[in-house]
């Protein structure tokens, strides 16, 4: 072996082992792991390994909040609330990464106790130790300064500006507006008071809040996705099963390649062009490094 | 001190009802097994205005029947050992001062009032619901003290959050025993609450003249019972007070308005028995004729033809007096699904509140003018405070008489209570050339009662745009209210729900 294989062997080496997405996401090319099988739990923790594992986003002893879409009284097999089998899983890697606390809540469209209750989330996540699923108070939505270009200020959830670690799990699905949901919009859950108000602007107004809040690491969940009369649906009809979860710490990037599954182009989601205008990530799929986990 | 089996039975069933009360509401189940309406279902008040109003039965009154003949055996007991009126009442008002009974009240009265009730229910005007002493406690709770409860603690609690932000965590488990279990889940402000507390608080307050005022004078569920309880075959011995005692008219709350004892009155409270110094007082067994009593006395018979055709004439009057509606106030006349004539359900409501207590996004409230003043408590639905959640059922679970009809779910959704209607000088589409459709977005029906097209147009500083126009499709939409609730515009919504015929 010459000693230029040599040293290029063992630079690959530790670059595979050691630096894949801690560098790449953040300085260099983005990532986006995608995962996809029967076992949802299990899709769920390879999608999150294949970009280093949870322990490069969580630390020991940090309050993590997973943020899930719970917008709708529908069952979990109509793919309009996040999978709580996707939820379960990425919360044991939060806890398994040191986790000191976990926080699951949203601000629901529908009345909140009968979209958690329907969720299925509170359900499968009861019994866990260091789990606090609870409904949004009215008191915490803090009047927060954004300074964007549709929103100056709005009250955003205060457990979520507070929490050390911010962990957006959506699903994807339809959206009569915005063409489709996904994790720049799931923002909209940390939103307090009349939220309808910025569907008149929602592409700034969506860049506004995510250049406040970031998501440290973005779940996309496709195990069922929405094809029609989203964001609430109510219809199997609607319902396409894809088995699949994408993960990255590049929101704009995850929504980008998530645009995909459903044969649309990222450049037809307003959402994402404005967001990557904005400096929010890489929509771009051929600036992407997307790994088949 | 002794304490009577009537005291603890009292007591006991305070605590049903108030248990039965907190638990009228969503659990996380879609079924309601038990509720309050347990009480007015047992209630022959409730019965017997539903039998000249509707001129029919339904099984859910069948306990209402146990009860009246109960009390035709036993007396009045129900309000000596159940009401948790008079419960309230004999708690709160046992250091009370009496000053004289007020004569006015002595009179019949209260068979005016019964009878009155009973013709108004027989011309399809059923207002027995607003003089029910049940239904005057279960409103002054919902729209008043339980919001009240629910404002405080929850005042308290964002106020330590003021103090401690997320720190009051520490303390939490205390609030949220009582966010789970106690407390309504979130505080609504109802119309008529001053009313409803008003009138309870009155009935408190006639307490200065006379034990169990309302109770002997007034309450029309206490006349009835009263008499059927005539018919009892237990009667009091001795049939009145003793030369050499007299503290039975001390001890009484109501059957010795004078020396003779009054059979309608007693409510089998026990206390003359059990504090009787000689042990003479028993209520044996026998059969009398009822109606007899008073006829010896040279007071007035009960039934006289002149309380009966009295009431027959105030009773038609009063039924058609106040029958005038406004018709733009019909339009947003929105009742609770499952509700197809307005007559029918004026026939059956009890105006207990229980709709709005278990309403679960508190879109039902009571009803001040839009039916008529004879409307008064009757649930309307205000889609700009809450809209009737699509799959919630809960309503027509508690009802107690079947005027909300307790339906599938799958029923329900398609039930109409009113349709959408949008207004093109508000809607933002349409008025000022910007996208929003959060009322599509909420619409519930699968299929989309609210759809749009998808134009393009040039707003107003000259830019190209493509707008998403909402517009209703009538057939599918079922009047839930969730656009106009949703609807982001300050103020008035852009649309609204309109009534509608239903066929």
């Amino acid at each position: 072996m010459k000693r230029r294989d040599f040293l290029k062997a063992t630079l690959s080496t530790l670059l595979a082992s050691q630096l894949p997405s801690r560098l790449m996401a953040q300085s260099g090319q983005p990532v986006v792991a995608v995962a996809e099988g029967t076992d949802h739990a299990a899709v769920t923790r390879r999608a999150v390994a294949a970009l280093g594992g949870m322990k490069v986003v969580v630390k020991p002893g940090n309050t993590v909040v997973v943020k899930p879409n719970i917008g709708w009284d529908r069952k979990p097999e109509y793919a309009a609330n996040t999978n709580p089998v996707v939820i379960k899983a990425v919360i044991e890697e939060c806890l398994a990464a040191g986790a000191k606390k976990v926080k699951i809540f949203d601000n629901t469209c529908a009345d909140p106790r009968r979209c958690y209750e329907n969720s299925g989330i509170p359900a499968i996540l009861k019994g866990m130790k260091n789990v606090e699923v609870k409904h949004v108070e009215n008191e915490r939505f803090k009047k927060t300064t954004l300074n964007g270009r549709f929103l100056k200020d709005w009250p955003l959830y205060d457990e979520a500006l507070a929490a050390d670690v911010f962990i957006n799990v959506p699903i994807a699905k339809h959206h009569s507006l915005t063409g489709l949901t996904l994790g720049l919009k799931n923002l909209m859950g940390i939103m307090g008071e009349n939220r309808g108000h910025i569907h008149r602007s929602i592409e700034d107004a969506l860049a506004d809040v995510n250049s406040r809040v970031k998501s440290h690491l973005v779940i996309i969940d496709a195990t069922r996705v929405l094809t029609a009369h989203g964001p609430q649906g109510g219809s199997l009809k609607d319902v396409k099963v894809l088995n699949k979860v994408i993960a990255s710490r590049d929101i704009v990037a995850a929504d980008a390649y998530a645009t995909t599954l459903f044969g649309m182009n990222p450049r037809d989601l307003s959402t994402t062009v404005t967001a990557h205008k904005r400096g929010l990530g890489e929509m771009d799929l051929n600036k992407i490094k997307v790994i088949k986990a | 001190m002794k304490v009577t089996a009537s005291r603890i039975s009292q007591l006991f069933f305070l605590a049903l009802f108030l248990f039965l009360f907190i638990i009228t509401d969503y659990r996380g189940k879609d079924e309601i097994s038990v509720a309050v309406n347990s009480f007015f279902r047992a209630n022959p008040l409730v019965l017997a205005s539903y039998l000249f109003a509707v001129k029919g039965f339904t099984a859910l009154l069948i306990p209402a029947i146990l009860t009246a003949v109960f009390t035709v055996i036993l007396g009045r007991f129900f309000c000596g050992w159940i009401c948790p009126l008079g419960t309230i009442i004999d708690l709160l008002t046992k250091k009370m001062r009496r000053s004289a009974p007020i004569r006015f009240l002595k009179g019949p009265l209260k068979y005016y009032i019964l009878f009155t009730l009973l013709v108004m229910s027989l011309f399809s005007v059923n207002i027995s619901g607003v003089f029910d002493p049940l239904a005057i406690l279960i409103r002054a709770l919902t729209f008043f003290l339980y919001p009240l409860l629910g404002y405080t603690a929850r005042a308290g609690w964002s106020g330590l959050y003021g103090l401690a932000g997320g720190g009051r965590d520490h303390v939490g488990f205390v609030y949220h025993f009582l966010r789970d279990y106690v407390l309504p889940f979130r505080e609504t402000f109802y119309p008529l609450a001053f009313l409803s507390l008003a009138i309870f608080l009155f009935i408190l307050f006639l307490e200065r003249f006379e034990k169990r005022n309302w109770c002997r004078n007034i309450c029309p569920l206490g006349t009835l019972l009263g008499l059927l309880g005539r018919f009892s075959i237990f009667s009091r011995m001795p049939g009145r007070i003793c030369k050499d005692c007299g503290e039975c008219k001390d001890h009484c709350a109501t059957a010795f308005d004078e020396e003779i004892f009054q059979a309608d009155g007693c409510i089998r409270c026990m206390q003359c028995r059990v504090k009787c110094r000689f042990d003479r007082v028993v209520f044996p067994f026998k059969v009398k004729k009822a109606f007899a009593s008073a006829a010896g006395t040279g007071k007035q018979p009960v039934l006289s033809k002149r309380i009966l055709l009295g009431s027959l004439f105030s009773g038609i009057f009063l039924s058609k007096a106040f029958s005038f509606r406004r018709p733009e106030k019909d339009h947003r006349l929105l009742r609770p699904p499952g509700v197809t004539s307005e007559s029918e359900f004026l026939k059956k409501c009890v105006r207990c509140g229980e709709c709005m207590k278990v309403c679960l996004r508190s879109a039902l409230y009571p009803d001040l003018m839009r039916a008529g003043i004879t409307g008064i408590f009757m649930p309307v639905i205000i889609p700009r405070l809450g809209y009737c959640e699509y799959n919630c059922t809960l309503c027509g679970q508690v009802c107690p008489t079947g005027a909300i009809p307790g339906l599938s779910p799958e029923k329900k959704k398609k039930s109409i209570i009113g349709t959408a209607v949008i207004d093109r000088n508000l809607c933002l589409p349409y008025a000022k050339k910007l996208n929003c459709i959060v009322c599509e977005e909420h619409c519930p029906i699968p299929e989309k009662a609210i759809r749009f097209e998808t134009v393009s147009d040039v707003d107003y500083q000259g830019r190209k745009v493509i707008l998403k126009r909402p517009y209703v499709i009538d057939e599918l939409c079922n009047g839930c209210g969730i656009c106009e609730n949703k609807c982001p515009l300050e103020g008035r919504s852009a649309i609204e729900v309109f009534a509608r015929k239903k066929a």
